[in-house]
């Protein structure tokens, strides 16, 4: 592959390194003769000082017919200028504009950049995820935040807890990818029944994620206070499948309780 | 009336304005540095705002969509150019004028009608020529 990768400092480094191999081209083109120095002699590259929006640097880097043109360069306007250039005047087969203001996304795909990243974007995610320990959701947008995966921690007085999920009702715009119970992925089928502490990971659009959310929390009516105090005990077994019935639910803490007593 | 907006108060941009003002136009001048704004002529009856014009929503809130015309005349060519593009293909602004200082520049925009590039280079690069050499001018 010819990847050609514009500007940058410490990101160009990064992709550089995981890019670099036998198979793939690379051309490196910075604006900063200071970047240019350091990164050819941490990378160990070809590193042509210039800047890649301009039409003679690119044509003296040969940076024609790459594969994959990534701009990185500090200004979002930069960038967006570099892209067009690669695209239109360099044949470039894919182009990935790196912007810095999330609303640029859109701008620049309506103006025709095929793939616009943002980091600030990427970034608030992935914050928003890990302070998202109280509510147990994290969620990851993909194709352009189309399509975001959804995952949940089963608690026992939700609902949908040891339930078959055929008896569960799961709403039809979204669907459930997989279950991690124990370190170890399931694949969902009808007969699964949901347990206390099971991830689940579910992929739905992302209009759709408060209703799933609101639909996942939902607290089964009864016996709340009597099932959190017995959860305790619930040792994580691998039970066979079996179909529930919605009346086996509130039956089987209390025999686990029972048994307790009696030992 | 279409307002006309002038992005960038360079000593070009600044007269411009200056210019449309004294035809009469309602002027809007964007500009990030308030100080540039000390080239506009004393009676200069427009508007200037301080902004950021690599942002567009606040292009937007300044009421760019509804420009009449709009002179793009940031120091920076790559920033004119996606403001030449944005005022064309998401703003739909009939006319434009942008000033590239780099004339390869121009083929990132040729495909677009309501664009008008002008080059600073090339028009000094032919003049000299002209006066050197000869020619109508």
């Amino acid at each position: 592959m010819k990847i050609v990768i514009a500007g940058g400092d410490s990101k160009a480094e990064y992709i550089i390194k995981s890019f670099k191999d036998r198979k793939n081209e690379l051309v490196v083109i910075n604006p900063s003769f200071e970047v240019a120095d350091r990164l050819k002699k941490a990378c160990f590259v070809n590193v042509y000082h210039g800047e890649p929006w301009s039409h003679i640097a690119l044509e003296q880097a040969d940076a024609f017919d790459a594969d994959l043109f990534i701009a990185l360069c500090e200004r979002d306007t930069d960038n967006y200028a570099t892209c067009l250039m690669a695209k239109r005047m360099f044949n470039a087969r894919k182009t990935i504009c790196v912007v810095d203001n999330p609303n640029n996304v859109e701008y620049f795909k309506k103006l025709g950049l095929d793939s616009v990243i943002s980091s600030t974007y990427l970034l608030s995610q992935s914050i928003m995820n890990e302070s998202a320990v109280e509510s147990l959701t994290k969620m990851l947008s993909l194709d352009d935040n189309r399509v975001t995966v959804v995952e949940k921690v089963v608690l026992s007085k939700f609902a949908l807890c040891h339930k078959a999920i055929k008896d569960i009702r799961f709403p039809k715009y979204a669907s459930i990818a997989a279950i991690y119970r124990n370190y170890q992925i399931i694949i969902p089928g009808g007969l699964v029944v949901l347990e206390p502490k099971d991830t689940l990971v579910m992929v739905t659009a992302p209009e759709n994620v408060k209703a799933l959310v609101r639909y996942f929390e939902t607290e089964a009516p009864e016996a709340r206070s009597r099932k959190s105090r017995v959860k305790k005990p619930t040792a994580p077994q691998e039970k066979p499948e079996k179909p529930a019935k919605p009346a086996a639910t509130p039956a089987k803490p209390t025999q686990k309780r029972t048994r307790k007593k009696a030992e | 009336m279409k307002r006309t907006y002038v992005i960038g108060c360079g000593k070009l941009g600044a007269s411009i304005a200056n210019e449309c003002s004294r035809r009469g136009l309602e002027v809007i001048v964007i500009d990030s540095n308030p100080s540039s704004f000390a080239l506009l002529d004393e009676d200069f009856s427009g508007d200037p705002k301080v902004a950021d014009a690599s942002n567009l929503d606040t292009l937007r809130a300044l009421g760019l969509e509804n420009a009449g015309e709009v002179y793009v005349t940031t120091g920076n060519d790559n920033l004119s150019l996606f403001l030449a593009h944005a005022s064309s293909t998401l703003f739909h602004i009939p006319y434009i004028y942008v000033r590239f200082d780099d004339p390869a520049l121009g083929i990132l925009v040729q495909s677009e009608s309501t664009i008008k590039p002008v080059y600073p280079f090339q028009l000094t690069r032919d003049r000299l020529n002209r006066m050197k050499f000869g020619g109508n001018d």
